[in-house]
């Protein structure tokens, strides 16, 4: 299956390369032409622009940062649709809104191109390794002709329903996550300030009902002070505010997202935003009365 | 002096009739136009299309709901750009973003038209009464122009800052006022709850350092269990998108604003979005129901 990638950051990069590695020959495009270098260096074609991306190709894959990117590159001038490719199938496994997701799908449809939501799980190790969580919406057809694709990136890879359900299922990865390293982060806090080695007290948790990944992953870096990104905490601050929006669009109450979502928003404008998410710990202790030492 | 009013609702209508009462020649249009009607009757002159009105006018005021209807307005087909002439100020009391006011300023400068961003807070009332309290962002040398014109409509006319400070202020003014009608739901639940008369409450709190206007309006209104709106808790809700969507932009904490936002959240699920926001009593009460 020929394959265009489009957007090689953090992310997309080892996803590209692990299609690259899957046999499929590729073709990428980036904004900035020194992203392409380890791609080409790999075997893979450069396209001068998404349109011409998608001209000789079965799927092409959308890896950007937010919705008016990935408008830009399918719909916008040269993008994607512009190609004029009908049975085209559309990718994007950035995360953005849900209802972003629906409109571009649909627009995308209304010029014969097939869309699927992809957003993905397991963060930059996962990328490399080829283990992500991809959570799909879209056409059962769609996804069936994409799975290949899929299969080289993933190892958990679930169709959700209809266009837009990926990027639901991701939002709501993203609250269990954002509100899950927030309580984690409390928790290890609250055992500091009381006197207890908060380490042991991770310890003794991990066997109860309170285990969890994050306690056990995002805890150890939390107590190893790890700070280094894994995934950057603007990274959240943006997804939390998906959230929020979708939530104000549908009348939902939210209460504890709502509340972490202005914990990130306090961590970016307090200058942690390039650190991983983890560091809401040294916010939680600059709230109570001074940061550790380092 | 030759005005345009766009935006003739609950809000729009008293405002433009003050302006045509006080002997100011005043162009309207509405997308339905039976909204001219009351304006027309009154001696306003009609037109076909916003570009119209800009075409007429000195100053054009708008009072409409979001910040996309004053960009459509605005840059949209036959909109008022296509007939603002240089010179020309618009003026917009509607509620949007500050970004979104600061940027159609610069749109508009660049061919020669001031804006001013100008919302009020007073509600139905203040625009009947022309007791308005106007948040003015933009040139000082353009609001004194228009400064005869605002003392039409309100009291208090505060100039805050450039492009956009004005949108900022009425951005902490729903902020203050919508946690507070929630802090006062709290209480008269809480009194209620526990036993105690709520009106006797508000009254008893009347008196001390926690009396306030919403205390005493919105107080009013929850224990006279009188939820026909005032402002419509929609419109509330829209604005809190404003106050979180700032918090966001800026990268600040805004715990309990954001806790509130999920009170208007729940208030619109229920179905309450046209109801008086003294609805976010009835919230509160659906929540105890569940348990």
């Amino acid at each position: 299956m020929k394959i265009g990638f489009i957007g090689l950051g953090i992310m997309g990069r080892p996803m590209a390369l692990n299609l690259l590695h899957g046999g499929h020959p590729l073709t990428v495009w980036a904004r900035r032409a020194e992203s392409m270098q380890p791609l080409l260096d790999a075997g893979a074609d450069a396209a001068a622009s998404p349109a011409e991306v998608a001209k000789g190709v079965d799927v092409v894959i959308s890896m950007v940062a937010d919705a008016p990117d990935v408008e830009q590159v399918m719909l916008g001038e040269r993008g994607v649709a512009s190609a004029g490719r009908s049975g085209l199938i559309a990718v994007d496994m950035s995360t953005i809104r849900p209802a972003a997701a629906r409109d571009i799908g649909t627009r995308l449809l209304a010029q014969g191109i097939d869309f699927l939501d992809a957003p993905v799980s397991g963060g930059e190790v996962g990328a490399i390794a080829g283990t992500l969580s991809i959570m799909v919406g879209g056409t059962v057809s769609a996804f069936d002709r994409a799975r290949p694709a899929f299969a080289c990136m993933g190892r958990n890879i679930v169709h959700v329903g209809d266009a837009g359900a990926g990027q639901v299922a991701k939002a709501a990865n993203q609250i269990v996550t954002g509100v899950g390293v927030l309580t984690v982060a409390e928790a290890l806090n609250f055992a500091a300030r009381s006197g207890v080695d908060p380490a042991r007290v991770r310890e003794a948790l991990l066997g109860g009902f309170a285990y969890s990944k994050i306690l056990e992953n995002h805890g150890q870096r939390m107590l190893d002070r790890n700070f280094k990104p894994g995934f950057k905490s603007w990274m959240h601050q943006k997804d939390m505010n998906i959230v929020m929006q979708s939530a104000h669009e549908l009348g939902l109450c939210l209460p504890v997202s709502a509340a972490t979502a202005q914990m990130y928003n306090a961590m970016v404008g307090s200058g942690l935003g390039e650190e991983d998410s983890i560091a809401i710990l040294k916010l939680l202790e600059r709230l109570s009365g001074g940061e550790r030492e380092t | 002096m030759r005005l345009g009013f766009i935006g003739l609702g609950v809000m729009g209508r008293p405002m433009a009739l003050h302006l045509l009462q006080a002997g100011h020649q005043v162009a309207v249009w509405a997308r339905r136009s039976v909204s001219c009607e009351p304006l027309l009757a009154a001696g306003a002159l009609h037109c076909a299309s916003a570009a119209a009105v800009a075409g007429y006018a000195e100053v054009v005021f708008t009072m409409v709901t979001a910040g996309a209807d004053v960009e459509h307005l605005t840059l949209g087909a036959d909109g008022l750009l296509a007939g603002f002439a240089p010179g020309s100020i618009l003026v917009d009391m509607s509620t949007i973003a500050p970004q979104t006011a600061h940027s159609l300023a610069e749109r508009l400068s660049r061919s020669g038209v001031d804006m001013l961003d100008a919302p009020v807070s007073g509600g139905e009332q203040g625009a009947i009464a022309a007791t308005l309290a106007i948040m003015v962002g933009g040139k000082a040398a353009v609001l004194e122009r228009v400064r005869p014109l605002f003392a039409l409509l309100g009291r208090s006319v505060v100039h805050v800052g450039g492009h956009g400070a004005g949108q900022v202020a009425k951005v902490c003014n729903q902020m203050l006022m919508v946690a507070a009608i929630q802090a006062v739901a709290e209480a008269l639940h809480l009194s209620r709850a526990a036993g105690a008369d709520p009106a006797r409450v508000r009254q008893a709190l009347a008196g001390g350092s926690a009396g306030s206007r919403v205390l005493e309006v919105m107080g009013g209104k929850m224990v006279d269990r009188d939820f026909v709106a005032g402002v419509e808790a929609r419109l509330h809700h829209k604005d809190y998108r404003i106050v979180i969507g700032e918090a966001h932009r800026l990268g600040i904490p805004l715990p309990v604003a954001a806790q509130v936002d999920q009170q208007l959240n729940a208030l619109m699920a229920m179905g309450w979005g046209r109801a008086d926001t003294a609805s976010l009593l009835r919230v509160l009460e659906a929540g105890g129901e569940c348990s």
